[in-house]
C-alpha cells in the first residue's frame, strides 16, 4: 500500500483496517499524531488528508485518498510555519501532547476563514481536547497566527 | 491552633508510607551525600560538578531537572534555578531529566504531610516538617507531586549553579594566574577584564570539576536576578511544536515490539476463566501472558503493531471474579453515609468546644447540610504506558513517570532482577495530575518484557483501560453544620467528611505487605487547614475504604474539600444575610496574606457591582499547598445552559519565580476544577466503571472555556505551590454563582445533575 | 407516470382548487384526491415512521443546528459532544476545520464507541426535522416536497432504498441500535402507503 505523507511516498505492509495512525506510527515511524482516544473524540490524532483535517485513529488506512500532511509536514526548512510560530510566541503548550493535534486543526481553519472570529475558533477547535486547559493561549495564537498571515501573504 | 500535643502523639497515615517505603528502600544513609548519579554516564569530554551540572569541553552545558515534566513548565523553572547562579542563558542549556537516583530525592514532598495548616509555625509543626523532609532523603524519594518541585529545589539548585560556578572561577583563576576575585563570568564565558583574557566554561570544566566544592556558597540577592521573578520562555516549546518524540508513546527502539493489557474491570479479582485462543491466533500477535501484580490481574497482548495488541486484547474471551465491594455508586453512597453516622472520625481541628455550642443553639440559628462528589479520573491526555527491555540480565523501563526510584524499585521486583541492574528513563508526560505517580502501567511493560527474548516491548493501553484502571480521586461525603451568632457570623462550624485513604489505598498496591495506621489528612486537607477564625471549629476525617482503587489527582483532598467548605461557607453567608466576601474578610482577619487574595479578587472582579439580568457571581478561597488563592467565576444564562462568562484568579505564591508559567498553571488548574464540576463522574455497577472515554468522561472543550484574568501576589513569607492551587476553588467558587443565578444550592457534583452548562 | 406521480399531480390540482375544507391539511398531497384507504394505509405509514423517529435516523434530522446523541453508554439523548453543529454555511457539514467528514468516514468504526460512517455524513436540512415530531408532523412532512428535498413519494422511497447514508441506519456500527425493519422493507411500506393514498394519522 503507498501513502503520499508530508510529500514522501511511502510504502506500507498494512491490513487496511488498521487505522491511519497506527500505520502511520508504528509502521511509517512518524510519531507526531497522537493516539488518544481511539473513538475520534480527542483530536489528538489529526492530520491533514488533501487539506481537510481528519481523526487518523478512526480512519482505516485502506479508506485514504489523498495527500497526507502531519505536524512534522508543516515546519519547512525555512523553520516554523505561522501557526507554530504563533504556538511559541504565545508559548500555548503544556504537556504538550495534544498541541500537534490543535495546530493541525487551527492551520486549517486559517486555510479557509483568514480572519477567524471567536465563534469560528469554537466551531473548528472543539474536537481537539486539551487537559492542561490551554485554551486561553490557543485562542490568542489563532488569531496572532491570522495577524502574521495577512502581514506576510502565506 | 488547640491539642497540638494530642494530634502530635499521633501515628500520622503518610508518616507510615515514608517508613513502609523506607524499610522497602532499605537505605539508611540520611546523613551522607548520595553519589553523584552522572558520574556514570558522561560522555567523552564532559564533567560534572554535582548531580544537576554537567558541561562539555565543547561549552555544552547540560542540566538536571530531575522532576517529572508533564506540562506544569517544572524542567523551564528548575533549569532557570541553575542557571540563574551559572550565569548562563536558559537557551544555552540543554534540559535533561537525568536517571532515576536517590539523589534526586524530593524533601519538600512530604514536608507537609503532618497535620498542620501551612500557616502554623509552632515548635511542633516544623519539627514535624523537618522530620518528614528528612524521610524524603532518607529515602531518597525521588517524585513530582504535592506541587513542591520547585519549593524542593529553590535551594538545592541554585547552589548546585552556584558551586559550579565557583569551581569554574577557581579552575579559570588558576590557569590564568589571577585571583578569582578579578574574573567575571557572564554567557558561560569567564573574562578577565584587566588583561581582557577569556576561557570558556568549557575550556576549565574537566580542570574545576576534579576540585573540591567551596564550602561557602553565596546565593544572588532576588533583586540581581536576570532570569528568575521573569517569564521565560519554556525550554520544552519548540519540541511541542513541532511534534517531536518525546512522550512516553513516542519511544521508538530497534527490533521494538508493542503490547497493550487487558486487566479486570472489577478490581483485585482475578479470571475466572479465559480463552486466549482466538486472541492468539489474531494476526501480528506474538504471545499473550497472564498479569499478576499488586495493582490487579489481567493479560497482557505482545503483538507486531500497537493495534494487533489492541484487537487481540478485545478477542480474549475472560469472565472476571466477583466484586467483593460495594457493587454501584448507589451502595457505595451508602457506604460513605453510613461511615458518617457511625464513626466520630479524627478531629484534625478542634477549636473550642463544638459539642457545647450546638448542644443549646436555637434551631433557627442552625445551618446544615451534606455534600458528596463522585469519584473521577485523571485522563490525561496521554494514556497509561510505558516501554521495556530485559536483556544480559539489565532492565530497562522508559517510563512517563512522575515516581523513578520507586519505579525502578517495583519493576525491579516484578521482572525478577536487582534494582541496582535496572534503568529507568523518565520522558515527557502527556499529562500527569497524580495518575503517574503510580507504577503499574511501568510494571506491566517491565513483566512483558521478561517475555520477548530481549526485545524491547512499547506497552500502550487503550482509553477504555486507562479510564477504567484509574487510581481515581475518591468519593467523598460531607456533613456540615453552623450556629449563627446574632451578627450573622458563624460562631461554631462542625465538619465531618468520609472518604476512602488515598494513603491506604496507594500503600495496598504499592507496599501490600504493610498495613496503614492512624489518620489521613488529605480525607479533611482544604477544609481542617483554612485561616478561619471561629469559635468552636472542628473538622473530622472519617476512613472508609469502598474498595476502589484510589489515588492522588491534581489537589487531593483539596479537590472536594475546597468545595465542601467553601460552597457551605456560601450558604453560612446566605443564612446570616452576610456577603459572601465580606464574611470571610472577618474570619480571616488573622491572616494577612489571604485577606490581601480576598481584597485583590474582589477588586479585580469589582466585586458587589450590580450586574444585568441573567448574570451571576460566585467566590471562593482554598489554601492548598502553601499557596493562598481566591477565584471570582461570573455565570450567565444563555439558551444553551448555564455559560461560565470568566473567572478572576488571585494567587499569593510567596515567591514568583515565573509568572508566565504560573499564569498558565492557575488557569489550567482552574480548566481541570471546572472539568470535573460541568461533568465528569465516574460511577460503577456491577464493581465496574461504567464511564469508558471521552463520549462519557469529557472535559471542559474551548467554546466552553471562560476568559481569565489573573493576579500573582508575593506577600507571604514561605514559598507555595502552583500547579494544583488553581483547582480547589475553581469548583465551590462556580457552584456559588449557579446559587447566585439560580437560586439552585448544589451539594453533590456534577452540577449537571441539576443544571445545563452551554 | 408512475402512480405517485399521477398521485402528486392529483394533489397539486386539488390545492389549487383551493378547497376550504382541505385548508388546514399537509398542502402537497390530499388524501382524498384517490382512494384512500386508511385501514390499509396507517398501518403501513406505523412501520415507516418507526423508522424515521428512530434515533439512528432522528438524531441527524433535527429543527436546530445540534445532532443528537443516544443510546446505551450516551445516557438520555443529548446534544453532539464538541460543539458541533450544522455549520456556518447551512450546508449541514459542519464547520471549517472540523466538518462531519473529519471523523465520520464512509464506513462505520469497529470499535465500540468509535465514530460511525457512511458516504457524505452529514446533517438532514432542518426543515426535514422528525426528531421530537409526532407521526402526524413527520408525515406531513415527508409528503411535502417543499420540506422533503422536492421529491415525489416514488422518490422518497427509492431514497429510503438506495441512499447510503440512510441505509447506515440500519447497519448502525458496534454497539447501537438499528432502526426497525430494512431498508428495502421501508421502501415497500412507503410504496404500500401510498397506493393506500397516503394517509396520515389524525395525531
Amino acid at each position: 500500500m503507498r501513502l503520499t505523507v508530508n510529500g514522501n511516498p511511502i510504502e506500507l505492509d498494512a491490513d487496511p483496517d488498521m487505522p491511519l495512525l497506527w500505520a502511520l506510527r508504528d509502521l511509517a515511524g512518524i510519531t507526531g499524531p497522537k493516539f488518544g482516544c481511539g473513538i475520534a473524540a480527542c483530536g489528538a490524532c489529526t492530520v491533514l488528508v488533501d487539506g481537510t483535517p481528519v481523526r487518523s485513529c478512526s480512519l482505516p488506512v485502506g479508506l485514504v485518498e489523498g495527500e497526507i500532511v502531519t505536524i512534522e509536514g508543516l515546519s519547512g526548512a525555512d523553520g516554523l510555519s505561522v501557526v507554530q510560530q504563533a504556538w511559541l510566541d504565545e508559548q500555548v503548550p503544556q504537556c504538550g501532547y495534544c498541541q500537534a493535534g490543535q495546530i493541525m486543526s487551527a492551520h486549517a481553519l486559517l486555510e479557509e476563514i483568514s480572519d477567524p472570529s471567536d465563534d469560528d475558533i469554537d466551531n473548528a477547535m472543539a474536537g481537539n481536547l486539551c487537559r492542561c486547559g490551554t485554551y486561553p493561549r490557543i485562542r490568542a495564537a489563532i488569531k496572532r497566527a491570522a495577524v502574521e498571515k495577512a502581514k506576510t501573504g502565506a | 491552633m488547640a491539642n497540638l500535643g494530642k494530634i502530635a502523639r499521633r501515628t500520622f497515615l503518610i508518616g507510615a508510607a515514608a517508613i513502609a517505603g523506607g524499610v522497602a528502600v532499605g537505605y539508611y544513609v540520611y546523613r551522607r551525600p548520595y553519589p553523584n548519579p552522572l558520574e556514570n554516564e558522561l560522555a567523552e569530554g564532559e564533567a560534572t560538578f554535582n548531580p544537576y551540572v554537567k558541561i562539555g569541553a565543547d561549552n555544552t552545558i547540560t542540566v538536571i531537572a530531575p522532576r517529572a515534566e508533564m506540562g506544569q513548565g517544572v524542567a523551564t523553572t528548575l533549569a532557570a534555578l541553575v542557571a540563574e547562579e551559572l550565569d548562563v542563558d536558559l537557551a544555552a542549556v540543554t534540559v535533561e531529566h537525568g536517571p532515576a537516583s536517590y539523589a534526586y530525592y524530593n524533601s519538600e514532598m512530604l514536608a507537609e504531610g503532618g497535620p498542620f495548616p501551612f500557616f502554623e509555625e509552632g515548635v511542633v509543626a516544623e519539627l514535624m516538617r523537618g522530620g518528614m523532609g528528612a524521610f524524603g532523603k532518607f529515602l531518597g524519594l525521588q517524585g513530582t507531586g504535592g506541587s513542591s518541585s520547585v519549593r524542593d529545589g529553590f535551594d538545592k539548585m541554585r547552589t548546585a549553579g552556584a558551586v559550579a560556578r565557583q569551581m569554574l572561577l577557581a579552575a579559570a583563576a588558576e590557569r590564568l594566574e589571577v585571583p578569582a576575585d578579578e574574573l567575571a563570568t557572564a554567557n558561560a564565558t569567564i573574562t578577565h577584564e584587566a588583561s581582557g583574557r577569556t576561557l570558556s566554561y568549557g575550556e576549565v570544566a574537566a580542570q574545576a570539576a576534579r576540585l573540591d566544592p567551596p564550602s561557602d556558597q553565596r546565593l544572588k540577592q532576588p533583586a540581581d536576578w536576570r532570569l528568575l521573578g521573569k517569564s521565560q520562555p519554556r525550554t520544552d516549546m519548540h519540541a511541542k511544536v513541532t511534534g517531536a518524540p518525546i512522550f512516553g508513546v513516542d519511544v521508538s527502539l530497534p527490533d521494538m515490539l508493542y503490547g497493550t493489557v487487558r486487566m479486570s474491570p472489577r478490581f483485585w479479582v482475578e479470571p475466572v476463566k479465559a480463552d486466549l485462543s482466538k486472541a492468539e491466533k489474531m494476526p501480528g500477535v506474538v504471545k499473550i501472558v497472564p498479569i499478576d501484580t499488586s495493582y490487579g490481574h489481567g493479560f497482557g497482548v505482545i503483538a507486531e503493531n500497537t493495534w494487533a495488541a489492541f484487537r487481540a486484547a478485545e478477542a480474549i474471551e475472560v469472565e472476571w471474579g466477583e466484586a467483593d465491594y460495594p457493587q454501584d455508586s448507589a451502595a457505595m453512597s451508602a457506604f460513605l453515609r453510613d461511615a458518617l453516622a457511625a464513626d466520630t472520625g479524627d478531629a484534625l481541628r478542634d477549636d473550642g468546644d463544638v459539642d457545647t455550642a450546638f448542644a443549646d443553639a436555637p434551631h433557627d440559628k442552625v445551618v446544615e447540610a451534606e455534600y458528596e462528589v463522585p469519584f473521577l479520573a485523571h485522563a490525561c491526555m496521554e494514556p497509561m504506558n510505558a516501554t521495556a527491555r530485559l536483556k544480559d540480565g539489565l532492565l530497562e523501563v522508559w517510563s512517563p513517570n512522575q515516581m523513578p526510584t520507586i519505579t525502578r524499585q517495583l519493576c525491579a521486583d516484578v521482572a525478577g532482577v536487582d534494582t541496582e541492574d535496572t534503568r529507568v528513563h523518565t520522558t515527557f508526560m502527556g499529562g500527569g495530575f497524580g495518575r503517574r505517580g503510580e507504577m503499574d502501567y511501568s510494571m506491566f511493560a517491565a513483566l512483558l518484557a521478561r517475555e520477548t527474548d530481549g526485545r524491547p516491548v512499547k506497552v500502550i493501553w487503550t482509553r477504555e483501560e486507562d479510564i477504567r484502571h484509574d487510581t481515581y480521586r475518591p468519593a467523598a461525603m460531607g456533613r456540615f453544620r453552623a450556629r449563627l451568632g446574632a451578627d450573622g457570623l458563624p460562631e461554631a462550624v462542625d465538619m465531618k467528611i468520609a472518604s476512602p485513604s488515598t494513603i491506604a489505598s496507594t500503600l495496598r498496591r504499592t507496599f501490600p505487605s504493610l498495613s496503614p495506621l492512624g489518620p489521613d489528612k488529605t480525607i479533611a486537607e482544604g477544609a481542617f487547614d483554612q485561616p478561619y477564625t471561629i469559635p468552636d471549629y472542628r473538622v473530622a476525617a472519617v476512613k472508609a475504604d469502598t474498595g476502589v482503587p484510589v489515588g492522588f489527582w491534581r489537589s487531593v483532598g483539596n479537590s472536594f474539600n475546597g468545595y465542601f467548605h467553601e460552597s457551605f461557607l456560601d450558604e453560612v453567608a446566605a443564612a446570616g444575610g452576610l456577603d459572601p466576601v465580606q464574611m470571610r474578610l472577618t474570619l480571616m482577619a488573622d491572616h494577612p496574606a489571604a485577606v490581601k487574595v480576598v481584597e485583590k479578587a474582589a477588586a479585580l472582579s469589582n466585586w458587589g457591582e450590580t450586574l444585568p439580568a441573567g448574570r451571576a457571581r460566585g467566590f471562593a478561597f482554598t489554601l492548598s499547598f502553601g499557596s493562598w488563592v481566591a477565584e471570582v467565576v461570573e455565570v450567565a444564562e444563555t439558551d444553551a445552559g448555564i455559560r461560565i462568562e470568566k473567572v478572576w484568579i488571585v494567587a499569593d505564591v510567596g515567591t514568583a519565580l515565573d509568572p508566565g508559567i504560573i499564569e498558565a498553571q492557575l488557569t489550567s488548574g482552574a480548566v481541570f476544577g471546572l472539568s470535573s464540576a460541568i461533568g465528569q463522574e465516574i460511577t460503577f455497577t456491577d464493581g465496574m466503571a461504567e464511564q469508558s472515554n471521552f463520549h462519557d468522561y469529557d472535559a471542559m472543550r474551548i467554546h466552553q472555556c471562560p476568559a481569565f484574568e489573573v493576579a500573582i501576589l508575593q506577600n507571604y513569607h514561605k514559598m507555595g505551590g502552583v500547579g494544583e492551587i488553581g483547582t480547589p476553588p475553581a469548583v465551590p467558587a462556580l457552584a456559588n454563582a449557579v446559587f447566585a443565578l439560580t437560586g439552585k444550592r448544589i451539594r453533590s457534583l456534577p452540577l449537571t445533575r441539576e443544571v445545563d452548562f452551554a | 407516470m408512475t402512480v405517485l406521480a399521477r398521485l402528486l399531480t392529483a394533489a397539486v390540482i386539488t390545492m389549487l382548487a383551493a378547497s376550504p375544507v382541505h385548508a388546514q391539511d399537509a398542502p402537497a398531497v390530499d388524501d382524498d384526491a384517490i382512494a384512500v384507504d386508511r385501514e390499509k394505509g396507517l398501518p403501513e405509514w406505523d412501520k415507516i415512521v418507526a423508522v424515521l423517529s428512530h434515533p439512528r435516523c432522528a438524531n441527524c434530522h433535527v429543527e436546530d443546528a445540534y445532532p443528537r446523541w443516544s443510546g446505551a453508554h450516551y445516557g438520555t439523548t443529548r446534544i453532539h459532544a464538541f460543539n458541533i453543529s450544522r455549520g456556518e454555511d447551512g450546508s449541514g457539514f459542519g464547520n471549517a476545520a472540523l466538518r462531519c467528514t473529519s471523523c465520520h468516514f464512509s464506513s462505520n468504526s469497529s470499535k465500540l464507541h468509535g465514530p460511525p460512517g457512511a458516504p457524505l455524513w452529514h446533517l438532514a436540512p432542518a426543515e426535514m426535522a422528525w426528531w421530537q415530531k409526532s407521526s402526524a408532523e413527520i408525515c406531513a412532512q415527508i409528503k411535502d416536497p417543499e420540506r422533503n428535498g422536492g421529491r415525489t413519494l416514488d422518490e422518497v422511497a427509492t431514497h429510503v432504498r438506495d441512499d447510503p447514508l440512510v441505509g447506515w441506519g440500519w447497519v448502525p456500527g458496534p454497539g447501537r441500535e438499528p432502526a426497525p425493519g430494512s431498508a428495502d422493507e421501508t421502501f415497500r411500506a412507503i410504496e404500500r402507503w401510498a397506493a393506500a393514498g397516503a394517509p396520515c394519522p389524525a395525531d
